[in-house]
């Protein structure tokens, strides 16, 4: 257990003292604050307050910008390891492969909390700002179930990223990689979802949509199908990433 | 200390260590030579848990590998070839990190770091970025690295590559008072360098040990063996078998030359046969116009020894 604490240490302060983190940093609240400066030019103009979780954790800009975003956190991970030759000096100590693929999958994912604290902070600012007696507002159910939504997509996101990142010593192809398959898949689920003639294409599209899931969590709606999911695919390509580390050693 | 018995790697495209076999005891310093390529870091690789060999087996201080790795890596300090480093961090907050994930307990923590930084000549750079260290000095980290779990056996795979003269004289006085207290397997493929710290070689070539022997041995063989010219004016047949008979000495080329001399080039176990072979000239009657030594270095019998497996 403490070589696992190690590690995650390791991870988070690493993460701090790339560059990347920096610029994905102020994009990525840079966008963040945008879509804020649009909700509430949107609620000015008379939206409903209940909205407000939906443009935070489902709007477009969130759900487009994931699968760009994610990569460039995930592709260090273990390309870089590999350049370094490190991944040969931490496999030589008591490190098992689950612990260091584990670490790197919860550092990645709490700096993507990190990237996400903001827009929680918006939220919970607009609810100060606007006067006391507005029924319903603000919720928390809904604010709570759509930071779950954005955590399990971001989740599944970062453990693609990391199984990309352990493909190669090339961080560039990680990335690139990870935009592929995420983006990819998005857009791919998005036509069955919604533009599919059949209706057995459209169920599945529906399953496995993310942006379906995120406005369904940013309403309120918790499907423990879709939990199970998300859960179950994170586990999977951490299992992906723990063989590949396994055989793709030299 | 180390048990290697039979041990063989396939790689997809080729083989990169073939049926070796070998031993080092507590507190020897052994030098694993080979030219690059030859397969030394593959079997060390191995010999740390890295890589999984195909067959054979590899026991560190009486354990199995393949059935107690971590108990094996508890056992080793390993400095991989290229020695690599986390260039971000600083010196500190990386032997912090490895102590901990080589299960240092955090009390003895700093103690242990403080002592392998004294030990290596680090205590002036604990607050450096890595990155911005000279070579030697983070080859020296690599190394308080490798020590910062008191291992029982160093396993140092070209522990000078890359250094300037004077850092590759550092380190091996460093690597020299670390043998006080460690069983050290050390490659490289400078000879200068088993030379300089090694009691005991091993040389492999082409993914085998071609040599396994003490350095004085090694020496006292290498330089006994030497190659003797001789011109003479006798028929062939009757000098290679009379030189052949005599104890130690083996024709290895006989060759009659334009202007009707014999020229041999003979093998001598030992040095200084020069004279027996003036005096069988002489009892046989033969005119002799040329006697001649060479004696063997340690280079060419490296040169020798690692070129003959390639060419097989």
């Amino acid at each position: 257990m403490s070589v696992f604490i190690s590690l995650l240490k390791k991870e988070l302060r690493t993460s701090f003292y790339s560059p990347i983190a920096y610029v994905v940093m102020f994009f990525f609240w840079a966008l963040t604050g945008g879509n804020f400066y649009w909700l509430l030019g949107q609620l000015s103009h008379g939206e409903s307050l209940t909205l407000s979780t939906q443009l935070m954790f489902s709007g477009p800009i969130i759900t487009f910008v994931l699968p760009f975003v994610i990569p460039l956190i995930t592709m260090r991970l273990f390309a870089e390891e590999r350049k370094l030759g490190t991944l040969e000096a931490l496999l030589t100590t008591s490190v098992q492969i689950p612990q260091l693929v584990l670490a790197k999958f919860f550092g990645a994912l709490i700096f993507f909390v990190i990237l996400l604290l903001p827009s929680i902070v918006y939220v919970s600012v607009l609810s100060h700002l606007t006067p006391g007696e507005l029924v319903g507002f603000p919720d928390y159910g809904a604010l709570k179930s759509g930071v779950l939504g954005v955590l399990l997509v971001g989740s599944l996101y970062v453990s693609v990223g990391l199984f990309m990142s352990s493909l190669t010593s090339n961080q560039i192809v990680a990335a690139i990689g990870g935009f592929a398959v995420l983006f990819g898949s998005l857009m791919g689920m998005m036509y069955m979802a919604y533009t599919s003639q059949s209706s057995s294409v459209r169920v599945v599209g529906q399953f496995y949509s993310s942006f379906a899931h995120m406005m369904d969590f940013a309403r309120g709606i918790v499907d423990s199908k879709i939990v199970v999911m998300y859960l179950a695919n994170v586990a999977w390509f951490l299992f992906a990433t723990v063989r590949v580390v396994e055989s793709k050693r030299v | 200390m180390i048990k290697v018995s039979g041990v063989t790697k396939r790689f997809p495209a080729r083989l990169a260590v073939d049926d070796v076999s070998f031993e080092v005891g507590r507190g020897e310093i052994v030098g694993f030579l080979g030219p690059n390529g030859a397969g030394k870091t593959t079997t060390m690789r191995m010999l740390t848990g890295y890589l999984p060999m195909n067959s054979g087996t590899i026991e560190v201080a009486g354990y199995d590998i393949a059935k107690h790795p971590q108990e094996v890596r508890r056992r080793i300090g390993y400095l991989p070839e290229s020695c690599p480093l986390y260039p971000e961090m600083r010196v500190d907050e990386y032997l912090k990190f490895r102590a901990s994930l080589k299960g240092v307990k955090i009390s003895a923590r700093r103690a242990k770091i403080n002592e392998v930084k004294e030990q290596c000549g680090l205590t002036e750079v604990g607050k450096r970025i890595i990155g911005q260290l000279s070579k030697g000095f983070r080859q020296r980290v690599g190394l308080a690295d490798s020590l910062v779990h008191d291992p029982d056996l160093l396993v140092l795979d070209e522990p000078t590559v890359g250094l300037d003269p004077f850092q590759i004289r550092q380190v091996r006085e460093l690597i020299t008072q670390l043998a006080e207290r460690h069983t050290i397997l050390l490659s490289t493929h400078i000879l200068q360098e088993v030379e300089a710290i090694c009691e005991r070689i091993l040389i492999i070539s082409d993914g085998k040990i071609v040599a396994s022997d003490t350095e004085e041995n090694l020496h006292r063989k290498l330089h006994a063996c030497s190659i003797i010219e001789m011109e003479i004016l006798a028929d062939q047949e009757r000098a290679v078998e009379r030189v052949g008979q005599m104890p130690g000495l083996d024709v290895r080329t006989a060759n009659e030359l334009a202007d009707g001399w014999l020229w041999l080039e003979i093998e001598a176990d030992s040095a200084s046969m020069r004279v027996e072979l003036y005096n069988m000239a002489v009892a046989e009657g033969w005119a002799l116009r040329e006697l001649s030594e060479q004696q063997h270095s340690l280079e060419d019998t490296f040169v020798q020894m690692t070129r003959k497996k390639g060419e097989a």
